[in-house]
């Protein structure tokens, strides 16, 4: 047979792209549901991180049956707020209603986008010690970076951060996730909303003192810059609620 | 005004090779002689001209949360943008194809010296990789897309003719055997590349 | 047929490597060095890769059209990566999350499509399997080789453990840095040419 006649090479490619989206589409639909478990858990299991209930790892080797009741046995309340922080809806806690990575990218453009202030309805995870667990999204080097700051009750001393991405550079980049000593550098730091930047990640070190900032990553210029954006155009649109 | 200063950005601070290590393959191997680099880095231009501002539509327009808004009302929450990697990669491929096709019809000579590494531009991180930076950086047109494209094709040409110059003129140097050819050029692009970090953190 | 063989595997882990002689798959290798862990799943992702979509493409190799080969090839290696990240997101979940970071870099490594391109096209699917299996793992060697020094010279840890830090050493920041990693290799090479006189260039 003749596999370079034009007619031949039409019909093999439409042939070979068709069969290779139905092997995906069939694939995705068999496997969605327990992706999306599993998916839910691990959101669950960076919050509770965020939220120094546990260290990461320690949630990771828990199954995701354990995960979802420990967050309904001690979540006190979860709830979204609008643009001028006040509660504009409530997440169903028995039925672990929480925001997928999905749903901060979809509210991530909501908050960039100034024509759609009305429709912003942003998460807040209250749990029964006292400590809210925001989320932050944003784009880093290759793709997003997103994570979870939680407040203690006077809701400006950050009690942790859990930060996680889909494909910065394994130790540079992947040092938002990976590498605990860059997240403790939150414990215990404040926000301001009085000052040029209300959470600083400074390249080359944060100044001696300063309550509001911590060091960059060393060879990660831009996730740490892409990190610093997420948390800061995040903050600005919690601020109703948290700058009080 | 805006369009320049992002040229001048992508060519010198954000160059796809100094400062991403992008396209490295094709780039070391067909910087011998600056004929050949020349003639690669203008397809890597040309490609990257054609194929981001593609890309660019069909994120915009097909599919980035919401795009679909245009053909119904209901199609408005429809999230394609998991695709976003198999169909960049699609266009890219195709678009390749037919810079083979031309260059073989009307180049051969140049085709003949390319040999394998033109397929590979469809491999080329260089070139994936200006249309996954685009995702996250927000052009406002397609003008502004083209203008990044351009710049960074030109970054990448100016990158692998420098290399081929300099490895013509290595050529007289009395470098150790085991150390000739590959060994030495890695050694010179990881020193440019430290020059190259000189530029980081300038904001234009 | 037996000696063949051999060649076919051992030929790629050293003599024809494909970093260090072929020149191919360097951007991920400058992107994933930094630590041990991340060049080992590297690695062991790629030698999948290679060898399975070396295979597949060695079966249909006949019906190709020789036009399009490039998309076709693209698409059945982005298949089998999508598919293999798909199944280890719903059946092990802290793998893929590992993984996913490499995907991009897998699907674009020039390794897997130039040994298609040159080999799998040309030869039968069980030499294709095996020439895919022993170029990935050539690669990982050298990935693993420099991910040593960068790990060690750079923070002091090997796997995340201290060894050098241990000792009292200040960490040499640019080792982490990507143009080290070009070094790295370029000494690589002058080692293995001083070793294999016949691959050195005049």
């Amino acid at each position: 047979m003749n596999t370079n006649s034009n007619t031949y090479t039409v019909i093999y490619t439409t042939v070979v792209c068709v069969l290779v989206a139905a092997i995906l589409a069939f694939v995705s639909q068999l496997l969605g549901p327990m992706q999306q478990a599993n998916e839910k858990a691990e959101t669950i299991r960076q919050i509770l991180a965020a939220a120094q209930f546990a260290e990461k790892s320690e949630w990771d080797s828990k199954s995701n049956d354990e995960v979802l009741t420990f967050y309904k046995e001690n979540v006190e309340k979860a709830y979204t707020i609008g643009q001028d922080g006040q509660e504009n809806g409530t997440l169903d806690i028995a039925n672990v209603e929480i925001y997928k990575t999905s749903d901060l990218k979809a509210e991530n453009y909501n908050i960039k986008d100034e024509s759609k202030a009305s429709e912003i309805a942003l998460p807040v995870y209250r749990f029964k010690n006292g400590i809210s667990v925001i989320p932050i999204y944003g784009a880093g080097l290759w793709g997003a970076v997103w994570g979870y700051i939680a407040f203690e009750a006077n809701l400006n001393t950050i009690a942790g951060a859990y930060f996680d991405h889909d494909s910065e550079t394994p130790g540079l980049g992947g040092k938002i996730k990976d590498d605990p000593a860059f997240r403790a550098q939150f414990n215990g730091k404040n926000i301001d909303y009085a000052a040029e930047s209300i959470f600083a990640i400074v390249k080359g070190g944060a100044p001696e003192g300063q309550c509001n900032a911590i060091d960059a990553i060393t060879g990660a210029t831009i996730t740490s810059a892409g990190l610093n954006d997420a948390i800061n155009t995040w903050l600005e649109a919690y601020k109703n609620m948290l700058n009080r | 005004m805006e369009s320049i200063s992002l040229i001048v950005k992508s060519i010198f601070v954000d160059n796809m090779v100094f400062s991403y290590f992008l396209g490295m393959c094709s780039y070391l191997a067909v910087s011998k002689n600056v004929k050949t680099a020349n003639g690669l880095g203008v397809a890597v231009i040309f490609v990257l001209l054609v194929t981001l501002p593609i890309n660019y539509l069909l994120y915009e327009n097909v599919l980035k949360p919401g795009a679909l808004a245009w053909v119904s009302e209901s199609m408005a929450s429809v999230d394609l943008s998991f695709l976003s990697f198999i169909v960049f990669i699609a266009t890219i491929a195709a678009i390749t194809q037919i810079v083979e096709m031309v260059v073989e019809k009307f180049a051969p000579a140049l085709y003949s010296s390319l040999g394998i590494y033109l397929p590979l531009i469809a491999v080329n991180c260089a070139i994936l990789g200006g249309s996954l930076f685009m995702q996250n950086k927000d052009f406002v047109n397609v003008g502004e897309a083209g203008a990044y494209a351009f710049g960074s094709g030109i970054g990448w040409w100016m990158a692998i003719v420098a290399l081929a110059a300099i490895r013509e003129k290595m050529a007289y140097a009395n470098v150790p055997a085991p150390l000739k050819g590959l060994g030495i050029t890695f050694i010179t692009v990881g020193l440019m590349g430290m020059a190259f970090m000189a530029f980081m953190g300038i904001s234009l | 047929m037996d000696a063949k063989l051999k060649e076919t595997i051992l030929n790629p882990i050293f003599k024809g490597n494909p970093i260090t002689v072929l020149v191919l798959g360097i951007c991920s290798a400058l992107a994933v060095t930094v630590e041990m862990k991340g060049a080992c799943v590297m690695a062991l992702s790629v030698i999948a890769v290679t060898g399975l979509s070396s295979l597949v493409c060695s079966l249909i190799r006949k019906t190709i059209p020789n036009r399009v080969r490039i998309i076709i090839q693209l698409v059945v290696v982005a298949l089998m990566v999508i598919l293999v990240d798909q199944f280890l997101k719903a059946f092990a979940y802290s793998v893929a999350k590992q993984l996913s970071v490499y995907i991009g870099l897998i699907i674009t490594n020039c390794i897997v499509m130039g040994r298609i391109e040159a080999y799998a096209l040309m030869n039968k699917p069980i030499p294709s399997l095996l020439d895919g299996l022993a170029n990935g793992a050539g690669y990982g060697i050298i990935l693993i080789i420099v991910a040593f020094f960068r790990e060690l010279l750079g923070s002091g840890t090997l796997f995340g453990y201290p060894v050098l830090s241990a000792l009292g050493y200040v960490n040499n920041g640019l080792a982490i840095l990507p143009p080290m990693a070009l070094i790295i290799l370029g000494c690589i090479i002058w080692a293995q040419r001083a070793i294999q006189k016949d691959l050195q260039e005049k």
